[in-house]
């Protein structure tokens, strides 16, 4: 298999930026009438893709050190790297999942709720696995941007009043945001020089100390780009109400586009300062934790708030953020990895969620009238059971009948789905969202491994965020409950919606996945360690870059004039 | 058959009954039943094993780097709870069978009582406590689901939602109470922790993770103050109540304090938070059971304070009152699952649980009379019954405890007066509806129920009466082989014999009779007519409202909390971008500061600061007019752009200046085309400001200040600075030899960094197709889409050249005539200029960005003259096609290198001599350069006709308007 990959290997590493690229050209072409062959394009093409990706992922983890690409054959750092190693294969993996997923899905009826929504998709794609695949930071740069374009199509793609304000205020935000990364990413050439990240990674112990104050300045300035991507407290406001507006498909391809802040965050800031002991080193890791902190808690609060499930998906998405950058900043290897497994996890788990929760939506849409509640009113949702019932023998007021109601099957199908999505997002078991839980809680409390016994002291942020990790379970899993009587258990005698199968078979092979991530717990997790230890010694991705030569010229081509390796 | 296996068993059983159909009822209870039953026959078999301390281990690698392994342990105390999971599981599922109505689609049940039934078995069968932690959140998960299977009754939901908060948080704390104790021995491992006593108890992290162990035994066992979940869940069919209530899910919480009895008990803290909520439960729960009038709720009073009891015995910290827990948690399984069974025929059979309505019951059923006759004795604690001996070892538990002199004496005293009311509660269970007048007014016609509903009662009840006539001869071994592992080492003296003289215990029993029997004598008829409806006393006190009230307090409490941390507004949200970017900025420079660089300064000239002079005063003009005079905002802000062409041009940068000109062009058109569908000023709505506007001006307009300070200070800094280690001295010299062009701006774009341009024509792309989808389902308000003020004043009689651009075929008559003469005639210069910069863009300022804008531009110009109708009369752009053109030209010119063995994207300068011109680099970039021109060209394009069809379209028909799109 690693044999039979070597051989289309340097140029697979392109190839997540290139077929999507490819296939958005390609369907924009072919015209809005061929509806039916976009959308065969954009299946495929996704399938397509997510081959790549796990074809780069069984690569990477055989190889065991990062691919490099020069792209246009120059040498680093004067040209654009193209770098996979275990952590951009990871994302590369769950992007490729939840784009395969979410464009399936979106075949049954969304597609057609505006134009151009399948080449925006291939081109969110694009973005999407060019932020994870490049090693420079101004490239980064442009697949942020490539990615928020396409992402502003798809908010807004079926328009209506919620999805234009809350993507409007989406793309105001976005703006500032990438104005920041501008600038952060100007001064930190202006400083060092350079833009690929592994050769600023080197220059940086030798910025000299009456720049120092710039550098700090500059980093700090773009990690609040980053920050606002992974909708830090109080960058992330903006997070529920745009998922929630967007369409079904769309939110569950924007699951991961909060990870892309996160990604950000542990590429830049490991490669900077994890492995040097200069006086940078662990710049800004209590504000990581400090922020991760405040997300978490927000997050928490948000879920326990939220009475619609669009605005519940969103707040534990950054209920997941928050662990993730407070985990980040604690900067302990084996909580890196947990909290990598966890990443992967959260992302399957909540985009599965934003699939299903149309379903359901559209289950009780059937019948039910009632107004929505929106979150801004008081509105109590269980009022009723301060009601004080009588004493008496016959607990139910309504002395319904104590037969029990055949479930159809398509409620049956909505009904374990999303058991599965809860247990998912709450971290109770069996699935992978348990498994995720205790491997960063059973690391932070063991931070010298587990048979230290307590020998290495946990640091009082550590205490906060084990606190904070169960009590959003706790909070996650009470709304959800509440949210599920509601949706399931409360409505009477309603038809059953009709489901098709491309619609379900997304929601249920993203959650057949966290199930094998379960049962596959220990491949995952040593997967995940790995990358963790790779993170947390940049040296390795340092080296790799810095090695790579360009292709020095044929033989064959006497009068060519392509480049000779270094300067 | 491996313990594996036999723990996979109900879950594949489980799935299996889940598919079956919705009406296979007999189907669905004899699988479950063969299930439950191959299980008790299985461990049954193993008992030789673990009879002498000994214990089966199977164990799985999961995760063994977290110590996370799936290790299957059973010992004897295990393997009694096995038995009593799956015995009682069987038993309850033939009972089911015939409780459920014929119209129930009972598939659903069973599947979940299995999935249920296999999950407790892993709590007890769990080598690792990580793993059992695991299986518990399963139960609280199950118990859920069953408690509500009859959703559609509103107090099944909300029993089971309470069971599933309570119980859940309880799993949770439990949870992290088992992280504690990893963190202190250092594995989760059960064996390992059970040898780990004395690390354990000097922990200093013990008493936390005491209480967290023991907050979610406590929970799951429904132990003072959390009893309030089980009442309520009453609300679960009978087999489901039985079966819980009595075996298993309560149990659970029993179990894991008997589990981890040797290591943890033996402390103060234990005694106090153990013995104090199983004494209170006892007490208080037996209390409230008195005056139930439902016979579940009575009964579920009554397992509160049954466990409590085992609860109380647990905390006793002795070895012998251990043993007493063990054997009351088998007796009082036997006795209480044939109570609820009981409770259960009864209400089938008549239609009511009332107590207060069922009498003489007797006359027509006497066999499940007898039945619930024995088995409320055996709960009361008569002897003979295998109530009595286990609550005599209570007893005699409490009246030999030395402890502090009040507990010493507190203790009996609770003991006898739970026993006082236990046998209240007893009679009112049996006596007070089987005898009696025979009620007339009951729901149904009572009779004897199926043959097989009793069965199940029968066997357990013939238990109870076994296990009280001869202990040592029926469960002496069991017992002995169960409450070994729990005290853990060697078992104290104890007997099981009937008799044991005429002592404190005893007598401590017939007060406990006599007082009962008396106690109801004085209840019965003040229940029975119906004046005492409450519980006296406790019912201030419930937890249950506590509960309700405390959630709902949560709710409100968040729903302000985010409310307070978080904003909707957008303001408020860009408000913290600029501020945390402050923020974060000069944290990072504290300590370093920022200093001006030592790079020769280029004298500032007269005329360079007036430009900038009116670049400044146009910006801020510009943000003055923003709010209300959106154009004069607009034209300002294009004077700003042109300052900022011109210092482009100033300090030599001419393709900056050529591409910043022609993008200003655009834009501000494009701006201005759109400022026609933006909505209008209300003039009512401007209020005088207040203070607090002025505050919040204020505040706005000084970190506006010190955002736009800091970021010009910052700048300054930087460009007075000459960056030492720069990669900008390697495109200088490179551009020429290895890129082909003497423009190294242009080479950048198209070789060196030809990924990011190939990034940014994707983004305008995206741009353009995320624009034209969104305006084409955009209908303009109604004020938009009327005739501009300006155009309206005119008198209706006027002679005037204006034309209608919307209705006239040809706007370029009258006063247009000039422009629309000049503009076409632009077209083709324009074509040309385009064709000039595209090929000297290598080598000169110029480039296909530049070309392509430079023809979109001419072509605006057409459509602003001569009217979007006109235009398309004469031409389609197809403006999708250029994009699709430009973005797959790109793409393919860069993976023609692959062909050559070169990566993505590497360029090739061809060497042709052509005749008359000489030798020409042909650099393949070129062919790159066309598709960034094509791509431009398109996405302007298709902006443009996207803000210009809406104009056509607010007149016509939506449907109409698909033209254009391409």
């Amino acid at each position: 298999m690693i044999g039979w990959l070597g051989q289309g290997m340097p140029h697979l590493i392109a190839a997540p930026i290139l077929l999507p690229l490819f296939a958005a050209a390609l369907m924009v072409a072919m015209g809005e009438r061929r509806r039916a062959g976009r959308a065969l394009v954009n299946v495929l093409a996704s399938l397509l893709g997510l081959a790549v990706a796990v074809a780069l992922l069984v690569w990477v983890d055989g190889e065991g050190v990062p691919g490099v690409y020069l792209a246009g054959n120059w040498p680093v750092p004067f040209g654009i790297a193209l770098v996979v190693d275990r952590l951009s294969a990871l994302m590369l993996v769950l992007a490729g999942v939840l784009g395969a997923a979410a464009v399936l899905y979106s075949t049954a009826r969304w597609d057609r709720a505006g134009v151009h929504f399948h080449p925006l998709f291939q081109l969110q794609l694009m973005g999407l696995n060019g932020a994870f695949l490049t090693a420079d930071l101004f490239n980064l740069f442009v697949f942020f941007e490539v990615m928020l374009a396409a992402s502003y199509g798809l908010l807004l793609h079926g328009s209506g009043t919620a999805r234009v304000r809350a993507g409007l205020h989406y793309i105001a935000i976005n703006l500032l945001a990438s104005s920041v990364f501008l600038i952060g990413v100007s001064m930190l050439y202006g400083v060092t020089g350079t833009l690929n990240m592994a050769d600023m990674a080197q220059k940086l112990a030798a910025v000299p100390a009456s720049d120092r104050g710039l550098l700090n300045a500059a980093v700090a300035i773009l990690s609040v780009a980053f920050l606002a991507k992974a909708a830090m407290w109080p960058l992330g406001f903006w997070l529920a109400p745009a998922y929630a507006a967007a369409s079904a498909p769309a939110a569950a391809l924007f699951a991961i586009m909060t990870k892309v802040g996160i990604y950000a965050v542990l590429r830049v800031w490991t490669l900077f300062f994890a492995g040097g002991d200069d006086a940078s080193a662990a710049f800004g890791s209590g504000m990581l934790v400090v922020g991760g902190l405040a997300t978490l808690a927000f997050g928490a609060l948000g879920v326990m708030a939220s009475q619609r499930l669009g605005r519940l998906a969103g707040f534990s998405i950054v209920v997941s953020s928050g662990t993730l950058l407070a985990a980040t900043g604690l900067g302990l290897p084996a909580l890196t990895g947990g909290a990598l497994y966890y990443l992967a996890s959260t992302t399957l788990a909540v985009g599965a969620f934003y699939l299903l929760i149309e379903l359901v939506e559209r289950a009780r849409a059937v019948n039910v009238d009632a107004p929505e509640p929106d979150d801004d009113t008081d509105h109590l949702p269980f009022a009723l059971e301060l009601v004080e019932l009588p004493q008496d023998v016959n607990l139910d007021d309504d002395e319904h009948a104590l037969v029990g109601k055949v479930f159809p099957a398509a409620i049956v199908f909505l009904g374990i789905a999303f058991i599965g999505c809860a247990l998912l997002i709450a971290g109770l078991p069996p699935l992978s969202g348990f498994v995720a839980k205790f491997g960063m809680l059973s690391a932070l409390l063991n931070p010298g491994g587990l048979g230290d016994l307590g020998a290495t002291p946990v640091p009082v942020a550590g205490w906060v965020l084990v606190a904070l990790l169960i009590g959003s379970g706790l909070v996650a899993t009470i709304s959800l409950a509440r949210a599920g009587i509601r949706y399931f258990w409360a409505p009477q005698d309603r038809p059953a919606p009709r489901l098709r199968v491309v619609e379900c078979l997304p929601i249920a092979a993203l959650l057949f996945a966290c199930a094998a991530l379960t049962v596959r717990a220990e491949p995952v997790l040593r997967y995940a360690q790995d990358t963790a230890l790779a993170l947390h010694r940049p040296s390795v991705y340092i080296d790799a870059v810095m090695s790579a030569r360009p292709v020095t010229q044929p033989s064959w081509r006497p009068e060519a004039s392509a480049k000779e390796g270094g300067t | 058959m491996s313990l594996a296996l036999l723990l996979a068993l109900p879950f594949v059983g489980s799935v299996a009954a889940a598919l079956l159909p919705t009406n296979a009822r007999n189907t669905a209870a004899t699988w479950t039943t063969a299930v439950a039953l191959a299980c008790v026959v299985q461990f049954g078999l193993m008992f030789p094993e673990v009879r002498d301390g000994g214990v089966l281990r199977q164990s799985f690698h999961w995760v063994p780097d977290m110590g996370l392994e799936f290790s299957i342990r059973m010992d004897g105390f295990a393997w009694m709870f096995a038995m009593l999971i799956s015995g009682i599981g069987t038993l309850v599922a033939v009972y089911a069978r015939y409780y459920m109505s014929p119209a129930d689609p009972v598939p659903r049940f069973f599947s979940l009582f299995l999935a249920f039934m296999g999950a407790m078995q892993g709590i007890v069968l769990s080598g690792n406590l990580i793993q059992l932690v695991f299986f518990w959140e399963l139960t609280s998960l199950f118990s859920f689901l069953l408690i509500g299977y009859w959703h559609h009754r509103s107090d099944a939901r909300r029993g089971a939602r309470m069971a599933l908060v309570v119980t859940g948080t309880g799993g949770l704390c439990l949870f992290a109470g088992v992280l504690l104790l990893g963190r202190i021995v250092g594995s989760y491992d059960l064996d390992a922790v059970l040898g780990a006593r004395e690390v354990i108890h000097s922990h200093p992290l013990y008493p936390p993770m005491l209480v967290l162990v023991l907050l979610g035994a406590l929970t799951k066992s429904a132990q003072f103050p959390f009893q309030f979940w089980l009442p309520r869940a009453m609300a679960a069919p009978t087999p489901v109540s039985a079966y819980l209530h009595s075996a298993t899910m309560v149990k659970a919480g029993v179990f894991l304090l008997a589990r981890l009895w040797p290591v943890l008990a033996q402390s103060e803290l234990w005694f106090w938070v153990v013995t104090g909520a199983g004494a209170l439960s006892l007490l208080l729960a037996a209390y409230a059971a008195m005056f139930q009038n439902d016979l579940k709720r009575l009964l579920a009073y009554s397992t509160i304070s049954h466990l409590g009891l085992i609860t109380l015995l647990l905390g006793l910290n002795s070895e012998l009152a251990a043993v007493a827990a063990v054997f009351h948690i088998m007796n009082h399984a036997t006795f209480k699952a044939s109570l609820f069974m009981a409770a259960g025929v009864i209400d089938h059979e008549t239609g009511t649980r009332d107590i207060r309505r069922l009498d003489g019951l007797y006359k027509v059923m006497p066999i499940t009379g007898t039945l619930a006759l024995v088995a409320s004795a055996a709960m009361a604690g008569v002897p003979l019954l295998n109530g009595f001996l286990s609550k005599e070892m209570f007893f005699s538990e409490t009246v030999y405890l030395s402890s502090y002199p009040w507990v010493e004496l507190a203790l009996p005293l609770i003991a006898t007066l739970a026993g006082i009311f236990a046998v209240v509660y007893a009679l009112r269970f049996s006596f007070d509806i089987f005898f009696g007048p025979l009620s007339t007014d009951l729901p149904r016609e009572p009779h004897e129920p199926a043959r097989w509903m009793r069965v199940p009662i029968e066997l357990l009840v013939l238990a109870c009466l076994v296990v009280g006539v001869a202990p040592a001869w029926s469960v002496g071994a069991f017992l002995d082989a169960a409450a070994l592992p729990v005290v853990g080492g060697t078992l104290p003296e104890f007997s099981l014999a009937v008799w044991h003289g005429f002592n404190a215990p005893f007598a401590m029993s017939l007060v406990a009779m006599a007082g009962g029997i008396a106690g109801y004598l004085l209840l019965a008829p003040l229940l029975e007519s119906g004046r005492l409806r409450r519980v006296p006393i406790m019912d201030r006190f419930d937890g249950r409202r506590l509960f309700d009230r405390s959630l709902v307090a949560l709710g409100a409490l968040s729903r302000g909390g985010v409310r307070v941390a978080g904003t909707r507004r957008l303001q408020m949200q860009l408000l913290w971008v600029v501020v945390a970017c402050l923020v974060a900025a000069f944290a990072a420079l504290q300590g370093h500061g920022v200093g001006w660089g030592d790079r020769p300064r280029v004298p500032a000239s007269l005329e360079f600061v007036l430009l900038w002079s009116i670049g400044i005063a146009c910006a801020i003009g510009a943000a003055v007019q923003a709010k209300f005079h959106r154009l004069a905002a607009l034209m300002m802000m294009a004077v700003a752009g042109l300052v900022v062409c011109l210092t482009f041009a100033w300090f030599s940068a001419p393709d900056l200046a050529l591409t910043q000109l022609a993008v200003e062009v655009v834009t501000t058109v494009l701006f201005l085309l759109g400022l026609r569908w933006l909505p209008k000023r209300i003039p009512e709505a401007v209020r005088h400001p207040t203070l607090r506007d002025r505050a919040r001006r204020g505040r706005d307009l000084a970190i506006a200040l010190a955002a736009g300070g800091g970021l010009a200070a910052l700048s300054y800094a930087m460009l007075t600075r000459l960056a030492p280690q720069s990669i900008s001295p390697f495109f200088l010299s490179h551009a020429l030899p290895e890129g082909g062009g003497t423009n190294v701006v242009n080479v950048m774009l198209v070789d060196f960094r030809s990924l990011d341009t190939l990034g940014e024509i994707t983004v305008l792309g995206a741009v353009a197709l995320a624009v034209y989808a969104l305006l084409r389902r955009f209908r303009p308000p109604r004020e938009s889409v009327e005739a501009p003020r300006q155009q309206r004043v005119l008198p209706a009689d006027l002679k005037t050249d204006l034309v209608n651009p919307r209705t006239a075929p040809d706007t370029a008559l009258g006063y247009l005539v000039v422009p629309a003469v000049l503009s076409r005639l632009i077209l083709p210069i324009a074509g040309l200029v385009a064709v000039h910069l595209f090929m000297r863009g290598h080598n000169q300022p110029g480039g296909g960005f530049v070309a392509g804008l430079v023809v979109a531009i001419a072509l605006i110009a057409q459509y602003m003259v001569a009217g979007t109708l006109w235009v398309e009369q004469r031409m389609n752009p197809h403006p999708v096609r250029w994009i699709a053109a430009g973005l797959a030209l790109a793409v393919l010119t860069g993976l023609g290198a692959l062909a050559w063995g070169y990566p993505f994207l590497t360029t090739h300068t061809a060497h042709v001599a052509l005749p008359l011109v000489g030798e020409v680099h042909v650099p393949s970039a070129i062919l790159f350069d066309i598709g960034v021109f094509a791509a431009v060209i398109g996405a302007t394009l298709l902006i443009l006709i996207a803000l210009a069809h809406q104009s056509i379209r607010a007149t016509r028909k939506p449907a109409t308007a698909e033209a254009g799109g391409g």
